[in-house]
């Protein structure tokens, strides 16, 4: 039931638009390089996908993670502009369930930003690589660990946003914490395994150090745990509102 | 009311809204890694560049990429939504004032938020320069001119790009959509830069202005001369065109 709500919530909000035109940006990158530079990848030694990857993901993920931010400020700020979160408090639901719907929702919208990118990064290696042939459990590899990495990132910023009622006070932190998180050392492991970091590695990457099961299993800990910090605020919340 | 005090009652909206604390995370942050990595701008790698332009540019970098930019987001957010809650647009539109005047008196906080941002970075550079140079024994500490002057260039290359935020944020109505708009015209401003257009994509001007004075510190990394004459005049017609049209559309929906 409150995930239909929280759905309904969200119409004329344009929070479906702003991750359809994010896909579409960031599956932009990869068909505007190749159709550019397609000379300078083609000639490279090694797995066709590995190249597009290298080529074109910290740009894709860039703009994932904007998208997340940009949706995690504009599903709170149905809530607290005109008072919306006061309403909901008076309704006989759980305000966790509420965090829950929103969190879903955000991973589902997600999970279809990231299918969309992935399909367009295959097609890409299909149409310009020549020997290239599309495996469909890379694909469902490479995805399902782009979103379990981007699962902290989605809860932290989903917190950030419950926790301040003014959208831009969000809104500049998640900025700020994109623009420090980029200027961090990619691999350095402790550091990429941080929030707002963790969507810039693929698996191609991670396997080669042989990292993964680490990565997978911190990343849905610290999935775990910021879960558990906004169940306890929203505890806290109610002794303040 | 004269636009003097106009911007007084702009002002005095902003209090308790905490902006100078966002204004300067950001800033102190960037200096972080400098001081961590110091040692990294006796490394020249070949470039003809002396170790204390080498800080005082790689500081910058990714402020002038990313974040003077996003600062000037946040802060248009900032000036937009404080008037959205609770109706202050129809406030403000029912007083015997021109919405020219309004909308010009916004603008002119958002140029004096980025100035009190920019006074900000230079004193946290002087700060870092200072820690850095007892730390490594060296003079990091370039003279107050050319650090005024380049910071202040920089951050005059930003005036195009606050009128065309500014002007999003009157046009756009959706919140979602003047930020998505904003965020996703800054990732590639680092492409823009290096096409023989740039000058026609206001997010690119800051790091362009940059790096001019990088290519003055360091011979053959990019070029030593600013490119007056296509840039000014479409930096001046795209700053008076945006803030036109911002002064026409400012509050048309609220009056419907």
């Amino acid at each position: 039931m409150i995930f239909s709500l929280e759905l309904k919530k969200l119409k004329r909000t344009g929070y479906m638009p702003a991750f359809l035109g994010g896909a579409v940006l960031a599956a932009a990158v990869p068909l505007l390089h190749m159709l550019v530079r397609s000379e300078t990848f083609i000639v490279l030694p090694g797995e066709p996908l590995n190249i597009l990857y290298d080529a074109n993901w910290q740009m894709m993920t860039m703009l994932n993670i904007l998208t997340i931010i940009l949706c995690a400020c504009i599903i709170y700020h149905t809530e607290y502009s005109d008072n919306g979160a006061q309403k909901m408090a008076v309704l006989p639901v759980c305000d966790n369930h509420i965090f829950g719907g929103k969190f879903m929702i955000t991973v589902l919208a997600l999970s279809g930003m990231l299918l969309f990118e992935i399909i367009i990064l295959e097609l890409c290696a299909l149409h310009w690589f020549s020997d290239y042939q599309v495996q469909l459990t890379d694909l469902t590899k490479n995805f399902c660990f782009s979103l379990i990495a981007s699962l902290p990132t989605i809860i932290l910023m989903l917190l950030i946003a419950s926790a301040c009622q003014n959208m831009w006070v969000s809104l500049g932190i998640g900025v700020i914490l994109v623009f420090t998180v980029s200027v961090f050392p990619k691999e350095n492991l402790f550091l990429s395994l941080c929030p707002f970091n963790s969507p810039y590695q693929t698996l191609a990457l991670v396997t080669e150090k042989g990292k993964e099961y680490i990565f997978l299993v911190t990343c849905i800990a610290e999935t775990i745990l910021l879960g558990i910090a906004a169940h306890k605020l929203e505890h806290v919340r109610r002794y303040f509102s | 009311m004269n636009f003097i005090s106009l911007i007084g009652v702009e002002l005095t909206k902003l209090r308790r809204s905490k902006i100078i604390l966002i204004l300067l995370t950001p800033v102190v942050i960037m200096w972080i890694p400098s001081i961590l990595n110091a040692k990294i701008n006796f490394n020249l790698q070949g470039i003809p560049i002396t170790p204390e332009h080498n800080f005082f540019i790689q500081g910058f970098m990714g402020m002038a990429w990313f974040m003077i930019p996003a600062s000037l987001l946040i802060c248009t957010t900032l000036l937009v939504q404080t008037e959205r809650n609770h109706k202050g647009f129809l406030k403000m539109l029912s007083l015997p004032l021109s919405s020219t005047k309004l909308c010009l008196a916004k603008f002119t906080i958002l140029l004096l938020l980025a100035t009190v941002q920019m006074v900000m970075s230079i004193g946290t550079y002087y700060l870092c320069c200072a820690t850095v140079s007892q730390l490594q024994n060296y003079n990091f500490i370039l003279e107050p001119l050319y650090v005024i002057s380049n910071v202040l260039q920089i951050y005059a290359g930003a005036i195009p790009l606050a009128a065309v935020f500014w002007m999003i944020a009157t046009l756009i109505q959706a919140p979602v959509f003047f930020v998505g708009t904003g965020l996703a015209s800054l990732v590639p401003s680092i492409l823009m830069i290096n096409t023989k257009f740039w000058f026609l994509y206001p997010m690119s001007y800051p790091f362009y202005l940059l790096m001019t004075a990088y290519g003055k510190a360091a011979e053959g990394i990019y070029e030593t001369e600013i490119a007056w004459l296509p840039w000014l005049p479409t930096a001046m017609l795209i700053t008076i065109t945006a803030l036109a049209i911002s002064c026409i559309r400012f509050g048309v929906s609220e009056r419907r």
